[in-house]
């Protein structure tokens, strides 16, 4: 019976050991101020740099992030689960006009879709493609390489008399929607706009010529042990697992590689179409940079945000400030490779932010 | 002539029978072998991986923060560590007296149907996946407290934990002959006093079995706490009504990237996983014989 | 009811309230499971079932769908596989520990059997996705796939290690040591007389091998119900392994999903849609209520095959 009192004791002094923590954090002074957010998978490596670097700098801080996907990051974004959202997409428009004048959105870095392929005639030389050419593949209505439309988009190359197998992804993703919105835009009668989303039913798959793969690195698997397949996945994946990637036809007719110079000048071609304000309404965004015009502009390029409120508490207000200011200024020292930084006009858009964020 | 031949086709009816009794013998080994390999294959596969990654790593991997995903520096997973600590402790304090008080209730009140009741609900809980649970942890602490906490991973953990815990506690308390039950009331004791001060000390064996099981689940469990601890990398502990990390969590999240700096830490993360719950099942084995998880 | 003292009463008392909390835990599962999935079970009806379409929609919620045709089956599936593996192999199992193994190794064997049975998920997913996925795939998915394709089942090749047979593998794994201990302590339980008189027939170890697992029949069953619906319910480790994606596979070589990897994979990105939230509280109903069928359906095949030997 002693022995049960004594260790009801020492659980129950444990438990006040516990939750003096918790009211040390709440408390007036020195304590850690710590940020949470979460959401996009793909943002995360990019944050995880940019919070280690902030970190070095400012000490009695500390930020989270959780790579939980887009959507799970705004919904606990708006349930207040977290301070701030990474999200590939902007907000949609119902919801941007329910939390109106709450919520700021922040393009924050650059990101691109490439399209792969697994050819092994084709080699190290490089093939062409547009919108249409890739609209017909994955509807399935072309079925071989040596299709006459691919010979006229690539006369000097040797194309294979094999069938295409389309790689796409089997979850719900933003490069999915960046991806089919490329097709959309590029060939507006033959895509239609209900095939643009995270997740579509892939006409090509009713033909039995579409495999699916989860994640990045189930299409990279997919591709890399089926030939003669092609396959949409983030520039890093490409990169990483040097597979040949496409030039693709932009809206002025040039066909360009997703560089960080192309990526970048597509930027700057939408911003006549992006608001000014990062309290205003972005959703019509990436059909702006999505085949944006430009001489060099790459077609397939999106923004990815961070979502932060524009009321915090006092001592929340100073670190997302701070924290939004150094990636603005000191942010492009950190680029994981695969990224691409916002060219200045965007970030000016970002630095306008620090105004609105109020304590209050 | 008709002897001879009888006697002949008992003799290789008999050969056939021996041969089937020896080709049963060899698919028997063969089967049963089968069945550790794995065990084995993954005791090694978590040593060598794991091994590396602790060499490279040193002490300085159950402490530090993990890393970030491109750097070539290894970090650690005390954050990680520190949660579970947490949680299992949260959760033994939570499941204990819940499922030792239900078990002494069905035990003394058998023929309630409250206790009819809670005989069967623990008995279907072994059942039901622990992602439901987590779903229920998300849905009734989550969302009302406002924010991931250690207490909704806690709570989701003992209700997984309890029916386990339950189960021991119970049989080991029906258990205790009639004889000694008769011996202590008839000493003058009222029933409270005789449970907590003469049957639970019979019981104990049972009970610890129960207490061991329930850390054991609560170290290893990952299911119920996807929605529930929110998971927690640059900083060690806020309290137990903030969010946690936890290792069985982080190995499932890291796993599932494509940084190789982020699997050699799941590996290393489930390495000192192995070594927790070998530590805890050693301990059980020696308190009792047989276990069931 | 009576009770025979003041103490006993408030002890009586005392006490309810932590068995009553186990019980409420208990209605309260269902009740928000209930309560979430009425929008999309009222919207789609028996559709929700019988479909395999997923389709959640941004453009409007009046474009979503959703059907869980084809987890369900995924599950179905990769349980099945894991039955037909870890079955035959757990009877044999049980077998060596009970009648071939000497005394004084038994225990040491049982404690590895059950050191297996605890081992946390989240290591099996681990090594199932890393080390076993790419053996299965180069060893034995890849070569059933080119000589016996005719075969339905082996109809096509593996493109990843993570497919339905991969995660059904690693679920036999997981379900044997569970059903191992069910069946051995059943055989076990058979009274010494029944096992001495085969013997005193002359019978063979095998031939009385074979007569005692046949008495041990309902125990056998139970142990494949009871492994169906752990195997069933499992999450970490299948949705490291199976590939969660959608399709109905014939060929175990593909990808799928299972209900619990789809709640575990969907659930925190389901905000994004108006129903989808609610699809999966109806999917995770469903698998409650089936697996609490199954194991109820076992743990009364045991009882009742325990009462005929204990007496």
């Amino acid at each position: 019976m002693r022995k049960l009192l004594a260790m009801v004791i020492a659980a129950l002094a444990i438990l006040v050991f516990l939750f003096s923590f918790s009211f040390r954090n709440e408390g007036k002074k020195a304590a850690e101020v710590i940020i949470r957010g979460s959401g996009s998978t793909f943002l995360q490596p990019q944050l995880e740099a940019w919070i280690q670097g902030f970190l070095k700098d400012f000490k009695n801080v500390s930020i989270e992030y959780q790579g939980v996907g887009s959507g799970a990051g705004q919904e606990q974004f708006f349930k207040r689960l977290t301070d701030f959202c990474g999200s590939d997409p902007p907000l949609s428009r119902q919801t941007w006009e329910r939390y109106r004048g709450k919520v700021l959105q922040l393009p924050i870095i650059l990101g691109a879709v490439a399209v792969v392929y697994n050819v092994p005639e084709l080699k190290d030389r490089c093939l062409k493609l547009d919108g249409r050419v890739l609209a017909l593949i994955y509807l399935g209505r072309i079925e071989y390489w040596d299709d006459p439309m691919m010979r006229e988009l690539n006369p000097g190359l040797d194309l294979p008399h094999r069938r295409i197998t389309a790689v796409h992804r089997s979850d719900a993703s933003g490069t999915t929607q960046i991806f089919t919105t490329f097709l959309h835009e590029a060939a507006p009668d033959l895509w239609p706009s209900d095939l643009v989303g995270k997740t579509v039913n892939w006409p090509v798959d009713g033909k039995g010529r579409g495999v699916g793969g989860k994640g990045n690195p189930g299409v990279v698997a997919a591709l890399k042990s089926t030939e003669y397949s092609v396959g949409y996945v983030e520039l890093e994946y490409a990169y990483r697992e040097a597979l040949p990637v496409a030039a693709i036809k932009n809206r002025d007719g040039n066909f360009v590689l997703p560089s960080v110079e192309a990526i970048q000048e597509a930027a700057k071609n939408a911003l006549p179409d992006l608001p000014e304000d990062p309290s205003e309404d972005f959703s019509s965004e990436l059909q702006a940079i999505v085949y944006a015009p430009g001489n060099g502009s790459y077609s397939i390029t999106a923004f990815s945000h961070v979502f932060i409120r524009t009321t915090y508490s006092k001592e929340k207000t100073w670190v997302v400030r701070e924290f939004i200011r150094w990636i603005c200024e000191r942010g492009s020292g950190y680029v994981v490779e695969g990224y691409v930084p916002v060219p200045e006009e965007i970030r000016n858009i970002d630095l306008r932010a620090l105004d609105l964020v109020r304590s209050g | 002539m008709r002897d001879v031949s009888s006697r002949r086709e008992a003799e290789r009816l008999s050969l056939v029978r021996r041969i089937k009794d020896k080709l049963f013998l060899v698919i028997l080994v063969v089967l049963s072998m089968a069945a550790f390999l794995p065990l084995f294959h993954i005791v090694a596969s978590i040593l060598y991986y794991g091994g590396w990654t602790l060499l490279r790593g040193g002490l300085s991997f159950l402490v530090d923060t993990p890393p970030s995903p491109l750097s070539s520096n290894l970090g650690g997973i005390g954050p990680a560590l520190v949660g579970s600590a947490v949680l299992v402790f949260l959760t033994v304090i939570l499941g204990l007296p819940l499922s030792f008080m239900a078990a002494v209730f069905t035990v003394e009140y058998p023929n309630t149907l409250v206790a009819r009741v809670t005989k069967l609900v623990c008995r279907s809980f072994t059942e039901i996946p622990t992602v439901l649970i987590g779903v229920l942890s998300y849905t009734l602490v989550v969302i009302p407290m406002g924010r991931f906490s250690a207490l909704a991973g806690a709570v989701a953990l003992a209700i997984v934990m309890v029916p386990y815990s339950y189960t021991y506690m119970e049989e080991s308390l029906a258990s205790i002959p009639r004889t000694y039950r008769e011996a202590a009331y008839s000493l003058g004791l009222t029933r409270p006093r005789a449970v907590f001060s003469v049957f639970t000390r019979i019981a104990r064996r049972g009970i610890l079995t129960g207490v061991l099981i329930g850390l054991a689940k609560a170290a290893g469990e990952t299911a119920p706490l996807l929605f529930t601890i929110g998971g927690l990398r640059h900083a060690y502990f806020n309290g137990p009504d903030h969010p946690v990390g936890a290792i069985p969590l982080l190995i499932y999240e890291f796993a599932l990237t494509p940084y190789r700096v982020y699997r050699e830490v799941a590996w290393g993360a489930a390495l000192v996983l192995i070594a927790i719950y070998l530590v805890i099942f050693v301990v059980l084995r020696r308190t009792v014989r047989e276990v069931r998880m | 009811m009576r009770f025979p003292s003041r103490e006993d009463r408030m002890f009586f008392y005392m006490l309810l309230p932590f068995a009553g909390v186990v019980f409420i835990v208990f209605v309260l599962l269902f009740e928000v499971l209930i309560q979430n999935s009425v929008p999309v079970l009222l919207r789609e009806g028996l559709k929700f079932l019988t479909s395999s379409a997923w389709r959640p929609s941004e453009v409007s919620p009046d474009q979503e769908f959703y059907g869980i045709l084809s987890p369900l089956v995924g599950t179905l599936y990769s349980s099945l596989i894991a039955l037909i593996l870890a079955l035959p192999t757990s009877i044999a199992l049980a077998i060596f520990i009970n009648d071939y193994t000497p005394p004084q190794l038994r225990d040491h064997v049982t404690g590895l059997v059950d050191l297996m049975a605890g081992l946390p998920t989240v290591l099996y997913g681990l090594w199932g996705a890393f080390v076993l996925a790419p053996i299965l795939k180069t060893y034995i998915m890849t070569p059933l796939s080119l000589y016996l394709g005719f075969v339905p089942v082996f109809g096509c090749r593996p493109i990843t290690g993570f497919t339905v047979f991969t995660a059904g593998t690693v679920l036999s794994v997981m379900i044997l040591p569970f059903m191992t201990s069910m069946i051995r302590e059943s055989l076990a339980s058979i009274p010494r007389t029944y096992r001495e008189a085969v013997y005193s027939l002359g019978a063979t170890r095998y031939e009385a091998s074979r007569m005692l697992v046949s008495m041990t029949k309902p125990a056998v069953m139970a142990a494949t119900l009871l492994g169906f619906g752990r195997a069933a319910g499992e999450t970490i480790a299948v949705s490291m392994t199976i590939g969660n994606s959608f399709g109905l596979p014939l060929c175990m070589f593909e990808p799928s999903y299972t209900i619990s990897s789809l709640i575990a994979n969907q659930f925190a990105n389901a905000g994004f849609y108006h129903y989808m939230t609610s699809a999966l509280y109806a999917a995770g109903l469903f698998l409650l209520a089936t697996g609490l069928l199954l194991n109820s359906a076992g743990v009364y095949m045991l009882v009742k095959w325990r009462r005929t030997y204990r007496r």
